[in-house]
């Protein structure tokens, strides 16, 4: 395999020094594999991020004027002008499947590098393959911790990570505290997935360190056909900041249920997941007046950087929605990756994987409030600051950290 | 003269293993690509669980949703083992296989005494219960699974980074124990009493003890087998969660292999897992990207058009003729 | 733990259970008229639920006045699926309980498929309906109006279920038909019309439930999962084929669930469903009221 790989490359190689107008006229490939769950439960993820990498694609592939890498070009100038091209896979949400298509991707369909996985189950087998093969992983909106910490020379991750997330609302909370609000008690309402367990677990530690009493703890079922019980308790517990790491469904029968059993909390500050979705807003938005949640994106940021409101119209398109946390992590995923392969001017993956550790890229060159993209040893951008956004009027404003904010924070919430 | 040709069928069945397996160890020669080689892998192994499944299923007609519990006990204990004790998965491989019969005994015995859908869901909620406690054990990774790292090529380990083969020939291998048991307990004295229950109903009075009895030995091989194939399915994947090794989609995925390819026969695991798995990945992979379900609704046609056409299983198919033949 | 909040959820849970009987009373309907489990039984809620939605989506019918619509749009698809598929999976000489369960089972994988095709994955539920986030308190305890109404609407569907097999001509052909299908076809009842009726019946049912469902869930392909293993729990639970097990299974599932949650970590309530289940089944193995 590895054989017929290097032949192929050095066919290729020569043929571009002997070449090279020649080379750049014929229009190369590079093929870059995307693993979502694209039927199954969490299938509306998968789709909504097809029509996130689509649109970094358009933009890699033709002429864009936008401070982005790659936009103003043609293809990877890199590359001679090589267009990029996606390859999706099917995951399921089943690891077994998601490591049986990341090698049908490696071998068959020749990739060079991996995006994925949504889940974070998903990643981890994934990656390992991709590190057995020697081709880069990126980790597009995967938040789980422990993927980054199990010595992968192959894997990297652009985007904040839960304990990041979690160490922002608790800085926020510090800042609230000093401003005089009364912030001692926390409940944690967390599903039972890796999900919930990692950011319940950062959030733990956070809350011990910091000096804030945890009075519920609450870990529930994904999917239940009730919360009723889990609500009660967390009325009972009455914390001044709910913490809810939940996705689209429970999240929208969280905030039924409170309503229905009379539970108004002080404040929500949510872990993202179902708390950035459209569909939970188009279900409870009403009832969500003043809700906070973590993100690594914010549309605020098109009134300095006039290219992400440009950007979000180009995916609005395709997808009928807004960018939200996870499909602009999709979105900047791609052009990450597709900006080291463009600098290792190659599709090998050692190559890439060079690049990507070399990558240094400046905040306002992405559409992420993040201060750049850089990759420490263990393949995590520690720079991607995330923000705190509060729904207000229908809207998300960020409002935090004080550099990013556009509003003062609504506390508590109506 | 009924024997002599029974006895004849049955060297006949040995021999066409034989040259089953001799093929298929071939086969990996001809076949380089590692996806289908993960095809085949999975195919196989998938006849080995079909066929412990069928032991308790099929001839002793206790039919378990269930079984994903042996299954994750089997994953469970050789990666536990692994990752916080240090113990070689072949060694992690038998002890899961011993404590997944020993389970399979102990809840034998109240639940062999309930009737058909009464069993049936006896056994998809002791999976639940289990694959529940699993879930929110932080000590067994909970959610968070357990993650097997492979760092070089090893047999003692049972790790290999790149190359298929090992896990192919250990898949042949399971899915060759499998049947062997297999044809062996079909000429057995249980096997008899099964049958004879079967055919028979008010034999099942007069042998009542002695057959509930060999119900729970044929519980433990059954759970016994497939522990191992969970095992290998850790080593395989060498990344395990509840999910993907305890949950009710991986009970039905155990049976329905037998349930197609021809419940309670020989051959019926077999054929059923060879055409369904590679069904199963190639809808998956070739028109599951379009992330709109079609590669579900073709999937689930299958199964239905099978279950109604071909209600004695794929195997039907080649035994049509001799039964038409004896009809008349 | 103050007694309001045990309560709290003993009511809760009963409402739930009501609930939870009144999407399981279709299943054992079908289940004692010809010993069918219906494995799609998740997937029928889930197509009733997204009846309900559309027909609010598209022509703004409150879910409360479009029930009959749903369980009638239901009726004719169950009779249809009992023509179409199940009554072929009954021919089976060989099997037949394996073949039913996994004709049924593909019925399954199949409509979850469709309803990504034609609905897309996307989450939807219904924002403002006459019921939808109105909750009644009686002191200190809360009540949600949907789950109210489909508390009532249980009782009144058992009720009237029980009256229709009792007292009515076609109820009395369907016991029939149960006890010797054989002897029925003598006396000149067409066998396939009882079962498409009763299969009929049976989802309209659950019709009914996906509508007042539809009203405080949300609602995507896979919204059938979780609530089909409660409801066959809670027909074996009552016995397979009483109505009225069907009824009692729901409410002791769902006083169950909630006090489950009282004394464990709630990510463990539904293991108090299943013990409960084996402890009834090992001292009763024909559940609570069954007798077949």
């Amino acid at each position: 395999m590895t054989i017929t790989r290097r032949t192929v490359l050095l066919g290729a190689t020569a043929s571009a020094a002997l070449l090279p107008l020649a080379a750049r006229a014929q229009t190369k490939e590079v093929v870059i594999g995307v693993i979502y769950p694209l039927s199954g439960a969490s299938a509306q993820i998968g789709v909504d991020a097809q029509r996130a990498f689509e649109t970094a694609a358009d933009i890699i592939n033709n002429k864009y004027d936008f401070d982005l890498p790659l936009a103003r070009d043609e293809g990877l100038p890199g590359l001679g002008g090589a267009k990029i091209r996606l390859v999706f896979a099917d995951h399921q949400a089943d690891p077994q499947k998601g490591r049986a298509e990341a090698e049908r991707l490696i071998t068959q369909e020749k990739v060079c590098a991996i995006v994925g996985t949504y889940q974070s189950a998903v990643a981890v087998t994934v990656s390992q393959i991709c590190e057995r093969y020697q081709i880069p992983f990126l980790s597009a909106d995967n938040s789980s911790p422990s993927l980054h910490r199990r010595g992968l020379k192959f894997y990297f991750r652009a985007a904040p990570h839960d304990e990041m997330f979690s160490k922002a609302m608790f800085d926020f909370f510090d800042v609230l505290k000093k401003k005089g609000q009364k912030i001692e008690t926390l409940s944690l309402f967390h599903e039972d997935t890796i999900f919930g367990t990692d950011s319940a677990n950062a959030q733990l530690a956070l809350a011990k360190e910091r000096g804030y009493k945890v009075v519920a703890d609450i870990k529930y079922r994904a999917n239940s056909p009730s919360l009723t019980a889990e609500v009660q308790q967390l009325k009972a517990a009455n914390a001044d900041v709910l913490m809810p790491s939940s996705y689209t469904t429970d999240g929208i029968l969280l905030v039924k249920t409170m309503a229905e059993l009379g539970y108004k909390p002080k404040a929500i500050v949510a872990q993202d997941a179902g708390f950035s979705e459209k569909a939970l807003y188009d279900a409870v938005g009403d009832k969500l007046e003043g809700v906070i949640s973590r993100g690594s994106f914010s549309l605020d940021l098109a009134k300095k950087r006039p290219m992400v409101g440009a950007i979000n119209e180009m995916y609005k398109k395709r997808s009928g929605k807004d960018f939200n946390d996870y499909s602009s992590r999709q979105f900047m995923g791609l052009i990450v990756m597709a900006d080291a392969i463009n600098r290792a001017k190659s599709t090998d993956g050692e190559k890439i994987r060079q690049a990507l550790v070399a990558t240094n890229m400046p905040g306002d060159h992405t559409i992420m409030p993040w201060k750049d993209v850089k990759f420490d040893a263990q393949g995590q951008n520690d720079d991607a600051d995330p923000v705190l956004l509060q729904y207000v009027n229908k809207t998300f404003v960020t409002i935090f950290p004080p550099q990013a904010a556009v509003a003062e924070a609504i506390w508590p919430m109506k | 003269m009924h024997d002599v040709t029974h006895a004849k069928q049955r060297r006949r069945d040995l021999i066409l293993a034989a040259v089953f397996v001799a093929l298929a160890a071939c086969v990996p020669l001809f076949v380089k690509d590692v996806y289908v080689q993960n095809i085949m892998v999975l195919t196989l192994m998938y006849a080995g669980l079909s066929q412990s499944w069928n032991i308790l299923g099929g001839y002793c007609g206790q039919i378990s949703l269930g079984h994903a519990l042996y299954f994750g006990l089997g994953a469970y204990v050789t990666a536990i083992l692994l990752t916080k004790f240090d113990v070689l998965p072949w060694f992690g491989m038998i002890a899961g296989g011993l404590i997944s019969a020993l389970i399979a005994l102990a809840l034998g015995y109240p639940t062999f005494r309930l009737g058909g859908h009464y069993f049936a869901i006896a056994t998809i909620v002791i999976a639940e219960i289990a694959y529940l406690l699993f879930l929110n054990w932080d000590w067994a990774g909970a959610a968070l699974g357990i993650d097997i790292m492979v760092r070089e090529d090893s047999w003692a380990k049972f790790q290999f980074t790149r190359s298929k083969l090992p896990y192919f020939y250990f898949a042949l291998f399971f899915a060759a124990v499998a049947w062997l048991v297999t044809w062996w307990l079909e000429n057995s004295k249980w096997g008899y009493w099964w049958r004879a229950v079967k055919d028979n109903p008010d034999a099942a009075e007069s042998l009542g003890v002695v057959v509930f009895k060999s119900k729970m030995g044929a519980g433990a091989i059954s759970a016994f087998l497939t522990a191992i194939g969970g095992a290998f399915y850790a080593m395989f994947v060498s990344y395990i969660d509840p999910d993907a090794v305890m949950s009710f989609q991986f009970s039905l995925l155990i049976s329905l292999p037998a349930v197609l390819g021809g419940i309670g026969t020989l051959w019926g695991p077999v054929l059923g897992a060879a055409v369904l798995i590679p069904v199963t990945e190639l809808t998956r992979s070739f028109i599951g990207g379009s992330g709109r379900g079609v590669d579900l609704i073709v999937y689930g046609s299958l199964i239905v058009i099978v279950s109604l056409t071909r209600p004695d299983g794929l195997l039907g198919l080649f035994s049509r003729k001799r039964k038409k033949e004896a009809v008349r | 733990m103050t007694a309001e909040t045990i309560i709290q959820s003993l009511a809760s849970g009963l409402l739930m259970g009501l609930l939870y009987g009144l999407i399981a009373v279709g299943l054992s309907l079908i289940f004692g008229l010809m010993n069918i489990v219906n494995f799609a039984h998740g997937e029928f809620l889930m197509l009733a639920m997204y009846g309900a939605f559309f027909l609010f989506a598209f022509f703004a019918i409150d879910p409360l006045l479009s029930m009959p619509l749903v369980a009638a749009g239901m009726f004719v698809f169950g009779a249809a699926i009992y023509l179409l598929i199940v009554r072929f999976a009954m021919r089976a000489k060989t099997n037949v309980g394996m073949v039913q369960i996994f004709a049924t089972f593909g019925l399954a994988i199949v409509l979850r498929g469709l309803a990504q095709y034609f609905f897309t994955p996307d989450y939807r539920s219904i924002s403002h309906s006459w019921l939808g986030g109105k909750t009644i308190s009686i002191g200190g305890i809360f009540l949600p109006v949907p789950q109210l109404v489909g508390a009532g609407l249980a009782i009144v569907a058992f009720g009237a279920l029980y009256f229709f097999i009792k007292r009515t001509d076609f109820g009395r052909a369907l016991e029939a038909t149960r006890e010797d299908a054989g002897a029925v076809a003598l006396v000149g009842i067409d066998q396939n019309r009882v079962f498409a009726l009763g299969w009929g019946l049976g989802s309209a049912l659950v019709g009914l439930a996906g509508a007042i469902m539809a009203t405080f869930f949300y609602i995507y392909p896979d919204v059938g999962a979780s609530f089909a293993l409660i409801a066959y729990v809670v027909v074996a639970l009552g016995g397979f084929g009483s109505v009225f097990g069907a009824f009692a299974g729901g409410i002791l599932v769902g006083l169950v669930e909630a006090s489950t949650a009282l004394i464990m970590p709630p990510s463990l309530k539904a293991v108090g469903i299943y013990a409960v289940y084996l402890l009834v089944v090992f001292i009763r193995p024909r559940g609570l009221f069954g007798s077949i």
